[in-house]
């Protein structure tokens, strides 16, 4: 969700600055489009669609993880050129680390969820489980995380009953896709057409 | 009717490969935020 509202503030900053300079707006041209279907067809079965996440096991899910970021990170890599892509490189980088040095899932640092979270569901929630099969992250207490600065640890602000606990590299993701799609306005810059 | 089909060919007559390719990069870059990140929602739980 967080992740979202940058792709969307991106898109509506770039469009509007291209209008206020009197310029077009081009979205980014993408190389080998197929990557990313690909990368993240893997997380779609195993943590979002509903039928088919309750079937797969947390081996099974933690491998198709990895596996989708790898893929991920092969297709930023191809498209390094564009503006934003490195911070989001960067960002996919935190991450996969973080979560390849905790057994393959995110860890969600414990002391921040219970800041958050209301005490009768905390108490449901298993130290070292995965907080549901919807979820990349494991529950760990900050002693027992490797590179705890990495892991989701900050709370987004409290606007609505929806919070959001997110890590250092979702930080760098956000401001990568959002710098990449602001920051495409001119009468040059190719359409994403060309590459498909 | 007629009138109805005519709009839809008006509609889909402006809905050219330009807003094709947008929504394409759109979704690939969505697809690819979502996949790069892992933010933890907690969505109607929190205090």
């Amino acid at each position: 969700m967080i992740l979202l509202v940058a792709v969307v503030a991106g898109t509506i900053a770039g469009w509007g600055i291209a209008r206020w300079k009197r310029q077009t707006w081009h979205p980014p041209s993408f190389q080998s489009l197929w990557l990313v279907f690909l990368g993240f067809l893997p997380q779609f079965i195993v943590f979002y669609l509903p039928v088919t996440r309750q079937l797969v096991t947390d081996d099974l899910a933690s491998l198709s993880l990895v596996c989708s970021q790898v893929i991920l990170m092969i297709f930023a890599w191809k498209n390094l050129h564009l503006s934003g892509m490195p911070v989001l490189i960067f960002g996919l980088g935190c991450n996969l680390v973080v979560i390849l040095v905790n057994g393959g899932f995110m860890p969600l640092v414990a002391e921040t969820a219970a800041r958050i979270v209301e005490p009768h569901v905390m108490d449901r929630l298993v130290i070292g489980a995965r907080l549901g099969k919807a979820s990349k992250d494991i529950l760990l207490p900050e002693s027992q995380i490797l590179l705890p600065w990495l892991a989701d640890r900050f709370i987004s602000p409290k606007l609505s009953s929806y919070r959001a606990v997110y890590s250092l590299g979702d930080v760098f993701v956000a401001v990568g896709a959002f710098w990449m799609l602001a920051n495409r306005h001119s009468t040059t810059a190719p359409s994403v057409g060309d590459s498909l | 009717m007629k009138n109805t089909l005519s709009q839809i060919v008006l509609f889909t007559s402006k809905f050219n490969k330009t807003h094709l390719q947008f929504i394409m990069m759109l979704l690939a870059l969505t697809m690819l935020v979502l996949g790069a990140g892992a933010p933890e929602d907690i969505g109607g739980v929190g205090k």
